[in-house]
């Protein structure tokens, strides 16, 4: 197809601003799906995704359109829009020239669309800003106009107004795509550059690869070399999604689609990786992507040794179709034989938490999660430790260094001062104030990326009464003054439980913690003394009482199933536990050391 | 009668007969029961009658007449019951009334005895004034020794005695005293109950109102190995959690119960177990009256039971006595063998010095005894 007539584009959006519903009418409105067929939501296709409301990996859709007597091929792109994902938003737009920039006109401009639309500009794609809901009575679409051209530079008076849900206005946002986002480059000439933006695993076809063509083609049977990873294959099915994939026999020059070549595993290819003829080679890959950065992690345990390799069978199987969640095995000396994980980000960490359990039938204790932390060494050394457990003695520590992030949040006015303070209990360092209009500001923080991960969004949502939105970046490693904090219980270490504080709080949290752990923790047949240390020294002790009595005193024929049901309850508040010695300790006494409420 | 602590023989017929009736509701009591007086006694005998008549029961062995308070009847509608069962289980072995020590006449316990009940269990709970009073019993100390002479008198030689520890106020020495006064009565057989607060009860309102101070757990478990000690000593043999008996005079109708065996239930809020299905029947005594009037069944919920879930239901139950589970006769009834069934939480409370295996047997060690639903409860599913 003639390069004129393609367009590549993305929608970046805020979580519920209406991206997938755009995406929804514009399938509608081209024909590519009938109104009838279309499931809501088409392009989130995990269960999940769909009862989150959330997009995870990007997917793609070719859809045809007629404008002033040509047809058009418009490539949607779609992308997450979790602060999580980024990495797949920038790979996603990396494969577009535009991307269309949607924001709910009853909210307005929220901190991950100013996340997603920063990355959208640095890959130099044409932003187009579209208010949605401009029909709801609530619509403020020159509030959001102004906060639009103020933030991101988009005209004011060049948005689109429209209503994805009725249909209103999304015609002309397409005929606005045709006529003025720029078209691909016409490189059909030269030596084939394609670009992986995407890739997913199928049980029967292997590996289907999502490619944007760059320069030259591809079509079936050609013999194609992965310029990074320096392996050959030979095409076994290319074709596009409409939205399902349909076979095409070729891609061309800026065109959007699938290659399936006989690949066993997601492993085997990495996205940003560049396709090019084996007999013809281009003479350089595309420029890669900077690889996924896992920013979290935590350790997950069989409640049940025995149930290790069932354990192990289902991360490989989540790994399969996830390259940037990542698992080794993993050995405490409390808790036995379990696997470390990473993950991009604590809701991606939920996400493969949920899908463990969904799928699999195994009952999993899983650690407080934690980030990673560089340690130089005396002799001057640097590494990298994903878990308290990794830190070497204090003694051969020369600096402690933890990740600091950017962090953006957007608010109204009136909860300013509280979402300082929080800030400010959390370390974070205030770097520039920006108001969006008179009562909504950006405020952009220098934070430890270890002092938000957990519970800051949800104290952030609470403190703003749910209109605050914020969305951080990685910026760097930072040394600081950490200390690590360690549980005793029953006289053990438990190194499971240990976590990495500033030494400042260390105490005073130190103190907290062992009392929440004193209340996550039941009761047993024997007094559990619970410790709590320092650097080596116990700064807080607690006990957990013995319970002396639990039997029924009567049992009769007509008490059986009362009876029965409770027992049977009784024996499911023993699941998810994991025995450190005699003590049995449940999922709840692993997280309770990141509850920070008093 | 069979050896104390043993098992009695497979798949004997239970059959229980619920009485819903009391004088006056005690303190703590949950069972459902009704002031005698506000009822036509005479119909809900009627439709007890009837349902008893709808049933085959002549393999039944034991039958237990129980409530409320059988003896709160008046004297004709309780004989009549009795004449009925004798007449209808043949091969009955045991046959226990319950009674109410200030509701017995020596006329009324000898016309019992003389037609066939063999066993009789009387709710004695305590033999402190204040502690009855705190219960809510309408007799005393002398009532129960009243009781129990006039109960010798009639020519019962299988009595039991139930006795309540733990009471709001009670201390060791109330209780010592009970316990002592208890068996100054020879009795053959002992229950010996921690009491339970039941939601709903008075009782249990007063206790969460402050009214009445529940004993502390550590005193409450001081009293139930100060129980075992005493009773011990006086030569009753401890076969079941609560349940003590002299050699021999085990309930033979409740070890029913706790192997298990199929058990039939007549009367308002009764529960029956076919082995397959478990049911109760109506528990308003109107309803269920109406149900038998109308040749209706009595039944208000009926439970099939998975095979997986009565096999668990018996190692549950067997585990309740000393005897604890029969690792032979399990197999034989159940097909399944306890020790690879069970074999986690065998292996583990072993270690933790809560199982024992001996023999041919699975039991509670007496240090399970007062924890025993938490060891249970991991028999209760697999």
């Amino acid at each position: 197809m003639d390069t004129q007539y393609i367009r590549n584009f993305s929608i970046v959006a805020h979580i519920d601003h209406g991206k997938s519903t755009l995406a929804d009418r514009m399938l509608e409105i081209t024909g590519t799906v009938s109104a009838r067929d279309a499931k809501e939501q088409l392009l989130d296709s995990m269960d999940l995704e769909r009862e989150r409301g959330i997009t995870i990996k990007a997917s793609a859709v070719t859809m045809n359109y007629v404008y002033e007597g040509h047809t058009y091929m418009l490539n949607l792109i779609d992308t997450p829009g979790h602060v999580d994902f980024h990495y797949e938003v920038s790979r996603a737009l990396a494969a577009c020239e535009g991307a269309l920039l949607v924001v709910d006109a009853t909210q307005g401009v929220e901190a991950q669309t100013v996340a997603n639309a920063y990355l959208a500009i640095e890959s130099g794609a044409e932003l187009m800003g579209v208010i949605n809901k401009a029909d709801l009575p609530a619509a403020q679409p020159d509030v959001v106009g102004e906060e639009i051209e103020h933030i991101l530079g988009v005209r004011k008076n060049e948005c689109f107004l429209i209503s994805a849900k009725t249909g209103m206005g999304v015609r002309e946002v397409l005929d606005s795509i045709c006529e003025l986002m720029p078209a691909p480059k016409d490189r059909s000439r030269e030596k084939t550059q394609a670009l992986i933006f995407d890739s997913h695993c199928d049980e029967y076809r292997g590996v289907i690869c999502y490619v944007r063509i760059f320069a030259g083609k591809l079509q079936l049977k050609q013999k194609i070399r992965f310029m990074g990873a320096k392996r050959t294959y030979i095409i076994t099915e290319i074709g596009k999604f409409c939205p399902k994939m349909k076979p095409t026999g070729e891609l061309g020059t800026g065109e959007v689609g699938y290659v399936i070549a006989n690949i066993k595993q997601l492993a085997d290819v990495t996205v940003g990786d560049t396709i090019t003829d084996d007999a013809q080679p281009a003479d350089k890959a595309m420029e890669r992507y900077a690889p996924p950065m896992q920013m979290v992690f935590s350790d997950f345990y069989p409640g049940n040794n025995t149930d290790y390799p069932k354990l192990r069978a289902a991360f490989d199987k989540l790994a399969l179709n996830d390259a940037s969640f990542s698992f080794v095995p993993q050995n405490s000396p409390a808790l036995g034989f379990g696997f470390r994980c990473g993950f991009l980000g604590l809701l991606h960490m939920e996400i493969i938490q949920e899908r463990l359990e969904r799928e699999n039938d195994i009952d999993v204790i899983q650690t407080a999660p934690s980030v990673s932390y560089e340690v130089m060494a005396r002799d001057g050394k640097i590494t990298r430790i994903e878990s308290p457990t990794q830190l070497p003695d204090p003694g051969h520590i020369e600096e402690l260094r933890e990740p600091i992030v950017r962090l953006e949040i957007i608010t109204t006015t009136d909860t300013i001062g509280g979402i300082m303070k929080l800030a400010e209990d959390r370390r974070c360092k205030l770097m520039k104030t920006d108001y969006l209009s008179p009562t909504r500001v950006m405020m952009e923080y220098r934070a430890p990326l270890a002092e938000i991960v957990y519970d800051f969004y949800d104290l952030l949502k609470g403190i703003s009464h749910g209109y605050a939105t914020m969305d951080y970046e990685f910026k760097c490693f930072e040394k600081s003054n950490l200390v690590k904090i360690d549980f005793l219980i029953n006289g053990t270490p438990v190194d499971a439980l240990s976590l990495i504080v500033h030494r400042d709080n260390a105490e005073p949290r130190g103190r907290k913690l062992i009392i929440k752990l004193r209340r996550a923790i039941p009761r047993h047949q024997f007094e559990i003394p619970l410790q709590v240390a320092i650097g080596g020294k116990i700064i807080a002790r607690e006990t957990i009482k013995a319970f002396r009595k639990d039997v029924t005193a009567k049992l009769y024929g007509g008490d059986v199933t009362r009876k029965m049901k409770v027992l049977k309850k009784q024996k499911e508040g023993k699941k998810r536990m994991k025995s450190v010695g005699n003590v049995q300790i449940p999922q709840k006494a692993f997280m309770s050391i990141l509850d920070t409420s008093d | 009668m069979t050896e104390s602590g043993s098992q009695t023989d497979q798949d004997s017929l239970g059959l229980y007969v619920h009485i819903p009736f009391c004088t006056s509701k005690c303190a703590y009591c949950a069972f459902y029961s009704e002031p005698v007086h506000r009822h036509d006694t005479h119909r809900l005998m009627q439709a007890i009658h009837t349902e008893l008549a709808q049933h085959d029961t002549r393999s039944v062995c034991t039958a237990y007449i129980g409530g409320g308070s059988p003896s709160s009847l008046p004297t004709s509608e309780l004989t009549d019951l009795v004449k009925a069962i004798m007449s209808r289980c043949p091969d009955l072995a045991e046959f226990t009334v319950e009674c109410n020590p200030g509701q017995v006449t020596l006329a009324r316990l000898k016309q019992w005895h003389d037609l066939g009940v063999n066993r009789l269990s009387m709710g004695a709970q305590s033999f402190d004034a204040g502690e009855l009073r705190c219960l809510g019993r309408s007799h005393d100390a002398d009532t129960i020794k009243t009781a129990v002479h006039l109960a010798r008198q009639a020519g019962f030689n299988n009595l039991s005695l139930d006795l309540i520890f733990a009471i709001c106020g009670s201390t060791p020495a109330t209780w010592q005293a009970s316990l002592n006064q208890a068996i100054a009565l020879h009795p053959e057989h002992i229950s010996a109950y921690a009491l339970t607060l039941e939601p709903g009860t008075p009782l249990a309102e007063a206790v969460a109102q402050g009214r009445q101070l529940a004993v502390d757990e550590s005193t409450d478990m001081a009293m139930y190995e100060q129980a075992i000690a005493a009773l011990t000593q006086a030569g009753y043999e401890q076969y079941e959690i609560s349940n003590f008996a002299r050699p021999g005079y085990t309930c033979r109708h409740n070890l029913g119960t706790w192997l298990n065996h199929p058990y039939l239930g007549i009367g308002p809020s009764a529960a029956s177990s076919s082995g397959t299905t478990r049911t109760q029947n109506f528990s308003d005594i109107k309803t269920y009256v109406a149900a038998m009037e109308s040749g209706v069944s009595p039944v208000e919920t009926s439970v099939a039971t998975r095979p997986m879930d009565r096999i668990c239901e018996t190692a549950v139950l067997n585990l309740r006595t000393r005897h604890g589970i029969d690792v032979q006769r399990f197999r034989q009834v159940t097909g399944q063998d306890p020790h690879v069934l069970f074999a986690g939480p065998i292996r583990r409370y072993c270690e933790q010095g809560l199982l024992t295996i001996e023999e041919n047997r699975i039991f509670l060690t007496a240090r399970a005894l007062p924890i025993a639903d938490s060891v249970l409860c991991d028999f209760a599913a697999l």
